[in-house]
């Protein structure tokens, strides 16, 4: 490796070789081998902003958060059915009987909505957070992006 | 093209076959990780949650029509939650008056230590002050450890391109944050 493109991997992408590109790896811990102080010079400098940077707190999901998640996530995966052939995790009857309504009315977005109205107390929490979530994906279709350039 | 291996792969299709477990694992794997990157995206952890959430219900919607090899689940995450903060950056352009108040940098006073929130926080408002595209190229190679080859590609940049990125971004960080020196405290990656 020459000495330009180690200095240009080493102000790109810092001290740390994970980060360097991976098919240029080993010829730049070569060169670090090869020529010790004037490449160790490079590092250490760029090794005090690698620090400086691994200060920097992001903003990590709270208990509530992952509980929004987890909600949005069965609520997707219990629509999943009437088009995928996916079976609703742990609903049991009332899973079934609000399936079958969705059926019915070949409406599934209403009738999640309706449902919390349709079976009042007998929703647990869990159904209703699933009817929320619903129309919450149903929000990210209207708005969707291009997702479909790396899928099948 | 070869097919591109994905350690995701195995979640994602349980998560197709309907598993919750599966299901709970990739949640508990990526919404920290999506936080993270619309967080020091946009600056902002209430706007880097609702990224966060919208990210994964659409990996949920899709995850039925996945296609292994590919691309990575973990690259298609990021592409989703770069675009939804592409969305809320421009919507802040389009609303943005004069009177937006500038971030201010208080530097490293005579009296101010380097605790770990300092630093923190100096590092932050030094990244928020970056132009984007150097925001987002630092962001993802360096705090989202993606490879040079899949960043460039989600930038939909040359890997030359993004190492300019890179380069200038870096420079410009290092100059706000020269005084902090190499034993700066803070949280490890």
């Amino acid at each position: 490796m020459k000495a330009d493109r180690f200095l240009t991997i080493v102000e790109a992408y810092g001290a740390d070789p994970a980060r360097w590109p991976e098919a240029e790896r080993e010829a730049a811990l070569a060169y670090v081998a090869e020529t010790g102080a004037a490449a160790e010079a490079l590092l250490a400098e760029a090794r005090a902003l690698d620090a400086g940077l691994a200060g920097h707190a992001a903003p990590l999901p709270d208990a509530a958060a992952f509980t929004r998640a987890f909600a949005g996530a069965e609520a997707a995966l219990a629509t999943a059915p009437r088009r995928q052939g996916f079976r609703r995790p742990g609903l049991g009857w009332a899973g079934f009987r609000l399936d079958r309504f969705r059926l019915a009315s070949g409406a599934g977005l209403m009738a999640a909505a309706c449902a919390g109205v349709m079976f009042g107390a007998t929703l647990t929490d869990r159904l209703t957070a699933d009817a929320q979530a619903d129309a919450v994906l149903y929000q990210s279709t209207l708005s969707g992006i291009d997702d479909t350039e790396v899928l099948g | 093209m070869a097919a591109i291996a994905d350690p995701d792969q195995e979640l994602v299709t349980r998560v197709a076959r309907g598993d919750p477990e599966a299901m709970r694992a990739l949640v508990a794997a990526k919404l920290p990780r999506m936080m993270a990157l619309a967080g020091r995206l946009l600056g902002d952890p209430v706007e880097a949650e609702d990224v966060a959430q919208e990210t994964l219900l659409r990996a949920w919607k899709q995850a039925p029509r996945w296609a292994p090899g590919k691309a990575r689940f973990d690259t298609w995450l990021h592409r989703v939650a770069l675009n939804l903060c592409y969305d809320r950056l421009r919507r802040r352009r389009e609303i943005a008056t004069d009177a937006v108040p500038e971030q201010v940098d208080e530097g490293a006073g005579p009296d101010r230590g380097l605790l770990a929130r300092d630093v923190g926080l100096r590092v932050d408002a030094a990244l928020q002050r970056l132009p984007g595209r150097q925001r987002e190229a630092i962001v993802l190679c360096h705090y989202q450890e993606l490879g040079n080859i899949e960043a460039a590609g989600l930038m939909g940049v040359s890997v030359e391109a993004l190492e300019s990125l890179l380069s200038r971004g870096r420079r410009a960080l290092r100059a706000a944050l020269a005084d902090l020196g190499p034993g700066a405290e803070g949280e490890g990656r």
